[in-house]
């Protein structure tokens, strides 16, 4: 079920009671079934694993993804409307994974086996959290929970520890660039500076007397160490006592076939106190940063000559440099096995999977295209074939036959598809593809470990619901040869590489082109077909009075511009609301009205109807284009009027530029009239309520009926 | 200032008395599973205590270097960030500890809140969503923070502000406690119709309602017709009938007419989800008792749902309630978190803030500051350190008695940080000779001890400094006072420049700096430069700006170097333009349209200090 996390069924299914009851009947019904746990990987078992991942992907037919994030949404009205336009779409989905976290990532390699008939499954787990192992530049890493997301893993016993404690770490490609980038301008420097100590070669200013004593006290201990160690080269190195002081802050110990002075215990400004000594006073001695696996260790040591002070450096350098690019290397960590999914070339499976490609894109190869053309773009360039199953389920005529008018959330698809797998029960009626799964040594031909929500399962889920899916649209793998790749299977073709952009209007994108089309018509007779929406008809007004309810605000404004002028009040949170227009003209009309009412303080404009929707002063309203502004901007506050005067709207009203001079010589006159009109208009209404009937609004019709209850209660 | 009594002769008993304390000391863990019975164990040790003390940890608290609270902040802007911080970050634990000292001993308290943002109603709160720093979660991963326990069985709550919110969100009935006084305008006629009516109606239903009571029970069809025709609902075991009302006119006329009936009925407001009130709800009871009795009964349900809304905010509430003073280590930030979360969202301004919180918390006490006055000691700002430092140069035995009952040892107990504050603040109540009785017995004693409420605020961010002892001089730079307007923030440099290197690259450049002046560095791209004469600052933002920009600050200039003033600082922060780089947040200052009315406000010169060692650790990111 994982469009659970995916938003636009999130929403519903965290309010109502989750669906748990097939889960437990399964189980109940699948008594001897071999249950084991899938694979969970974390940074204890990520490179043994990564090396068994590369052979499973290298021969799978296709590979199926999950995951799990810290959250959907950043905002309320960042969820899905439907007055979203297609752009705005994308931004919604740019700003969700450019906010939250992936905790988990599932990877769930499928496997052909013609002798056995049989697809074999290796379900993953890995954990995944973007820990700090390389300080990029000044910004630390952070990201977004959403509170009903993180409770919602927590219901389905998330292990969070297992994710902080151990989770795997990553580094995008654009970071790993980064990172080498820096690590050469280091080198860079140091070779300029023909210095190879990481820190800086100025000169401590001795201002403290604490400092003064300190630098002698250390030259001396150092002279002597110095000349002890030459007396007993020549006497053959016997003496131990000496080399070991009380407090263990200096320990002789050999550096690199040479012998040196271990420094612990001190601060750094007093190391570099030493340095400072050592390099002013003692031609011989040098002093070394080493880095171990863990911790660093400074060394002051023994050199022969000039030369073989030059080599050490060298030495030291070529392993700073080594150790520094092993780190980077390790520290691409997870985004190895999304470069192996990539140069395999594979197919990917997902299930409304939108959101779960921008997540990809944003971690593991750099930050999301301001358009949805280009991200597009770059997406077919890593992953040339991705399928996605919601896609393919109400696509096709079969398959919506199969599924019954059920919905095509994936654990429904799942459990409608393959209920042998979900149930463990043989159903005689129709026959089922075979999915045997792997996990390490364990084998088992009718495994369900159960385990919702786990990004592992559920990619494991995915891919059921896919091979099924293919063998019902005619694909039958016993006659598909190994070399053939699935992903330029004839059948597939017309749902390669089609995401829904959003689920929730049916608004699918084209990874290819980048174009964006509507499911066509009738393709799913449960959801209901909406209208074209023009955007210029659509103002954008914020700010009014929190009371202030959609049928009151279109009545005002019905009042105003006339009774047929508003098709559409839609809230977007209760702060603002889209006013969808008859007709493009009234837009212009509705803002300049606005403006002008605002402008003057007379008393017609407080009796004027509108001013009910500018009561508080700090009602704002646009065109639709804002609204696109506003979405792109970073800022996330909860209530939207909050957001635009984040984003840092100061202006009350967006007048439209190009009808600004126009439509202010056409109407200047006519204003007044407007105002009359409506004031006359107005005394109707009160005469005659009947006038709202006629309208077309189901909240006008509401709140007459709620008129009429109550006035028939007090009747009684 | 007070006697320093060097006591290095005692420094291995007091070692002693510490490694003691390095031992584990056991502190409460609360979760919701014990939240009710250790809420009544901690209001009792709230009673018998002088002080509580308090340790927040929270999920990140600066994104980049620059969003820190730094020496060159004026306390508005030290604010301000406190303030973005506390709005974006959540707590996940907070530690509570009552405790009392008499002489050295201390006996403590301790309890350890977790807590989580959960949306026990559905409606959107306590907060929508919240930031992590990876680099605190894993810092807390450290120490053995169980996340799992803390976000399945972590207490919930929510603020004074958002409690009002949601009681409105809840739509749950509202019981009218006290009779209504009569309404002070006269009726209007459809007043009068209205009220005949409802009277009308409520009779001939309660008249019904004994009726039947009274006769055989009646068949099911003749029950619910009877609901049909009469309206009449059940309320608990109750008989209740909905009156719809409009306006809270009519409220109160239902109310008053209800009043005069008042033997029996009892009167529920039904509110909407908009806050306004729908129906009256009359529930009709037996006699006097059953009244009397269904009243305890509404009574004890809303306490009952006031209690689940508030959650660990009765904590806090209990802290307020008592006026006990609050021990914090860090206050600014602790409080503007505490003030966001449970009471309401934060001002915009400090003075506002400030005047907000002390409604709350009349007594706050900063361990920071205290330290301060021992001793300028800008660098002594982590509880270790201090306890370190007063170790090393005062007798200031202190003895802790920590009654919790003991916690099964496993891993790390958290929330130890709670008990080293009432440690290091014992010792220092010691070695400054405050007694508690004074601290508790006289409000001007604790405001002349703390130079009173606001400034030990704004004093935690170190730009209040006491006169220079002689003795410690040797420890701390000097500092020495600069006003904001001789700052100018200087970015556009290359990158991987050093203070130094750039101060010797200025130095060369212009006349002007032939004065004296000093560099440091905010983040990697931008440096501040402070002159010590007066008006060179102003001197330089117009050469830089001038066409007869000559010599190498010419060639600097072209190479990109912009200035801006502290106003543009002050601005950039005020408008919460927080980006990663603090150049990138001077840039879009400069192209934001200036606000007239906050630059008006506050014309008030400022001055902070100056410290020649200010720099900004990139380690501690």
């Amino acid at each position: 079920m994982n469009a659970a996390k995916k938003w636009p069924e999130r929403a519903l299914i965290l309010s109502r009671v989750l669906p748990r009851a097939f889960s437990t009947t399964a189980t109940n019904a699948s008594a001897p079934s071999p249950t084991f746990p899938l694979k969970h990987v974390t940074r204890s078992n990520f490179d043994s694993t990564l090396v068994e991942l590369r052979s499973h992907v290298r021969a799978a037919d296709f590979v199926a993804i999950d995951m799990e994030m810290t959250g959907v949404t950043s905002a309320p009205w960042r969820e899905s409307f439907e007055f979203d336009r297609f752009d705005i779409r994308y931004l919604k989905v740019k700003d969700s994974a450019e906010k939250f976290a992936v905790l988990q990532f599932g990877v769930c390699p499928f496997h052909w086996d013609s002798l056995k008939k049989s697809f074999i499954a290796h379900p993953h787990n890995f954990f995944v959290f973007p820990r700090q192992d390389i300080p990029l530049d000044g910004s630390s890493y952070e990201f977004l929970c959403q509170t009903t997301s993180m409770d919602f893993l927590a219901k389905y016993q998330f292990d969070f520890n297992a994710c902080i404690y151990e989770g795997i770490s990553y580094l995008s490609r654009r970071q790993e660039d980064e990172a080498r980038r820096q690590l050469k301008s280091r080198n860079e420097v140091r070779l300029t500076n023909s210095s190879y100590d990481l820190r800086q070669t100025v000169d401590v200013p001795l201002v403290r007397v604490s400092d003064i004593l300190f630098t002698e006290r250390m030259k001396k201990r150092l002279s002597e160490w110095h000349d002890n160690l030459l007396q007993n080269r020549s006497g053959g190195y016997h003496d131990q006592g000496v080399s070991i002081d009380i407090n263990q802050q200096f320990q002789t110990v050999f550096f690199k076939m040479r012998p040196a002075l271990s420094l612990n215990g001190f601060t750094s400004h007093q190391l570099s106190l030493i340095r400072m000594v050592t390099r002013k006073h003692f031609e011989d001695l040098a002093y070394v940063r080493f880095n171990s696996e863990s911790s660093s260790q400074e060394l002051v040591v023994y050199t022969d000559s000039e030369n073989d002070k030059h080599r050490l450096m060298e030495e030291v350098k070529n392993e700073h440099q080594g150790s520094a690019e092993m780190k980077i290397n390790a520290a691409v960590g997870f985004r190895h096995v999304i470069d192996l999914l990539s140069s395999e070339n594979k197919l990917i499976v997902g299930h409304n999977c939108i959101l779960d490609i921008a997540h990809i894109h944003n971690k593991f190869l750099g930050p999301l295209a301001s358009t949805a053309e280009e991200f597009v773009a770059c997406v077919n360039k890593y992953f040339p074939y991705i399928i996605d199953t919601k896609i393919l389920l109400n696509a096709e005529h079969t398959l919506r036959q199969r599924m019954r008018k059920k919905s095509t959330s994936l654990s429904s698809a799942f459990s409608v598809l393959c209920p042998e797998i979900a149930g463990g029960s043989k159903s005689p009626s129709q026959p089922c593809v075979q999915v045997e799964v792997h996990v390490d040594d364990m084998r088992s031909s009718n495994w369900n470990s159960g385990a919702k929500h786990e990004a592992g399962y559920d990619a494991f889920m995915t891919g059921c619901v896919f091979a099924q899916a293919c063998s019902h649209i005619g694909i039958d793998f016993q006659l598909h040869s190994p070399s053939e790749n699935l992903g330029q299977n004839e059948k597939l073709q017309k749902h390669m590489n089609l995401l829904y952009l959003s689920w929730i209007n049916g608004d699918i994108i084209d990874l290819r082109t980048g174009n964006s089309t509507a499911e066509f018509l009738g393709s799913n007779m449960i959801r209901k077909w909406f209208p074209k929406i023009s955007f210029e008809n659509i103002v954008l007004i914020w700010g009014f009075p929190s009371k202030l309810k959609g049928s009151v605000i279109k009545e005002c404004i019905c009042k105003t511009l006339g009774s047929f002028s508003v098709t559409k009040v839609y809230h977007l949170d209760q702060t603002a609301v889209f006013v969808q227009f008859s007709k493009a003209e009234l837009v212009s009309e509705f803002l300049i009205l606005k403006e002008t009412l605002e402008q003057s303080n007379d008393a017609i404009s407080v009796l004027h109807p509108l001013s009910k929707l500018l009561e508080g002063g700090n009602t704002h309203a646009a065109s639709y284009e804002t609204y696109k502004d506003i979405c792109a901007s970073p800022v996330s506050k909860v209530f939207f009027a909050d957001q635009a005067e984040a984003v840092g709207i100061k202006w009350k009203t967006e007048l439209l530029a190009s009808n600004i001079n126009k439509s202010h010589l056409e109407n200047a006159p006519d204003t007044a009239e407007v105002v009359d009109k409506s004031k006359t208009k107005k005394a109707e209404d009160v005469v005659n309520d009947s006038s709202t009937e006629n309208l077309p609004c189901d909240k006008i019709l509401d709140s007459f009926l709620k008129v009429t209850k109550s006035v028939r209660t007090t009747n009684v | 200032m007070v006697a320093l009594i060097r006591s290095r002769l005692f420094c291995t008993k007091i070692s002693q008395n510490n490694n003691q304390h390095r031992l584990q000391w056991s502190v409460k863990q609360v979760t919701k599973s014990n939240f009710n019975e250790s809420l009544q164990e901690f209001r009792s040790h709230l009673s018998s205590s002088d002080f509580v003390a308090i340790s927040l940890q929270n999920t990140g608290s600066f994104s980049s270097a620059w969003h820190r609270v730094s020496s060159f902040d004026t306390p508005e802007i030290a604010y301000l960030k406190a303030r973005r911080a506390a709005e974006r970050f959540q707590i996940l634990q907070f530690a509570v500890c009552p405790f009392t000292i008499s002489g050295s001993k201390v006996t403590a308290h301790p309890y350890n809140f977790h807590l989580f943002p959960r949306d026990e109603f559905s409606i959107g709160m306590p907060s929508f969503s919240f930031s992590c720093q990876t680099s605190y979660l894993t810092a807390m991963a450290q120490q053995g923070f169980d996340f799992n326990a803390c976000i399945y069985d972590g207490i919930s709550y929510l603020s004074r502000a958002q409690e009002l919110v949601a009681k409105v969100k809840l739509g749950n009935p509202i019981g009218v406690h006290d009779v209504m006084k009569p309404s002070s305008t006269p009726p209007s006629v459809a007043d009068t119709i209205f009220v005949e009516r409802v009277k009308l109606r409520i009779k001939n239903w309660k008249k019904a309602c004994t009726d039947s009571s009274g006769r055989m029970k009646d068949e099911a069809l003749i029950k619910s017709l009877r609901k049909l025709v009469l309206g009449s609902e059940q309320y608990g075991s109750r008989p209740c009938m909905t009156i719809d009302v409009c306006s809270e006119r009519q409220v109160q006329l239902v109310l008053e007419m209800l009043a005069e009936f008042s033997d029996d009925l009892v009167a529920l407001k039904i509110p909407t989800k908009g806050g306004g009130i729908q129906a009256v709800r009359v529930v009709l009871t037996d006699s006097k008792d059953d009244k009397s009795l269904f009243e305890r009964e509404l009574q004890n349900v809303e306490e009952d749902q006031n209690k689940k809304i508030r959650g660990f905010r009765e904590v806090i509430d209990l802290i307020s309630a008592s006026q006990k003073p609050v021990v914090s280590h860090n206050s600014l930030n602790d409080f503007s978190v505490i003030h966001s979360k449970f009471i309401s969202p934060l001002p915009f301004n400090m003075d506002e803030f400030l005047i907000s919180l002390r409604s709350v918390f009349p007594h706050i006490l900063d361990v920071n500051h205290l330290m301060k006055r021992i001793g300028p000691l800008e660098n002594v700002t982590s509880i270790p350190a201090a306890i370190a430092y007063l170790k090393n140069r005062f007798f200031a035995p202190i003895d802790m008695e920590v009654y919790q009952r003991a916690f099964l040892n496993e891993g790390k107990v958290q929330g130890q940080t709670v008990l080293r504050i009432c440690h290091l603040f014992a010792k220092l109540c010691y070695v400054l000779r405050i007694t508690p009785g004074a601290i508790q017995s006289s409000d001007d004693n604790v405001t002349s001890l703390l130079d009173g409420y606001g400034n030990a605020i704004k004093s935690c961010f170190g730009n209040s400094h006491e006169s220079v002892d002689g003795g410690i001089r040797i420890w701390t730079k000097s500092p020495r006072k600069v006003g904001c307007e001789d700052l100018v923030f200087l970015w556009g440099f290359r990158d991987r420049l050093s203070a130094g290197m750039l101060k010797s690259l200025l130095q060369g450049s212009h006349d002007i700096f032939s004065e004296e002046f000093d560099v440091c560095l905010v983040d990697k791209s931008c440096a501040i430069v402070a002159f010590m004469q007066p008006n060179l600052s102003q001197t330089l933002l117009d050469i830089m700006n001038s066409e007869g920009i000559s010599g190498s600050l010419r060639e600097l200039v072209s190479e990109g170097l912009r200035a801006a003033g502290y106003e543009t600082y002050k601005k950039a922060c005020s408008l919460g333009l927080w980006e990663v780089d603090l150049a990138s947040s001077l840039e879009k200052a400069f192209a934001a349209p200036d606000c007239s009315s906050q630059s008006v406000s506050e014309t008030k010169p400022s001055e902070i200090y100056w410290c020649s060692d200010l720099m900004i650790n990139f380690d501690d990111l």
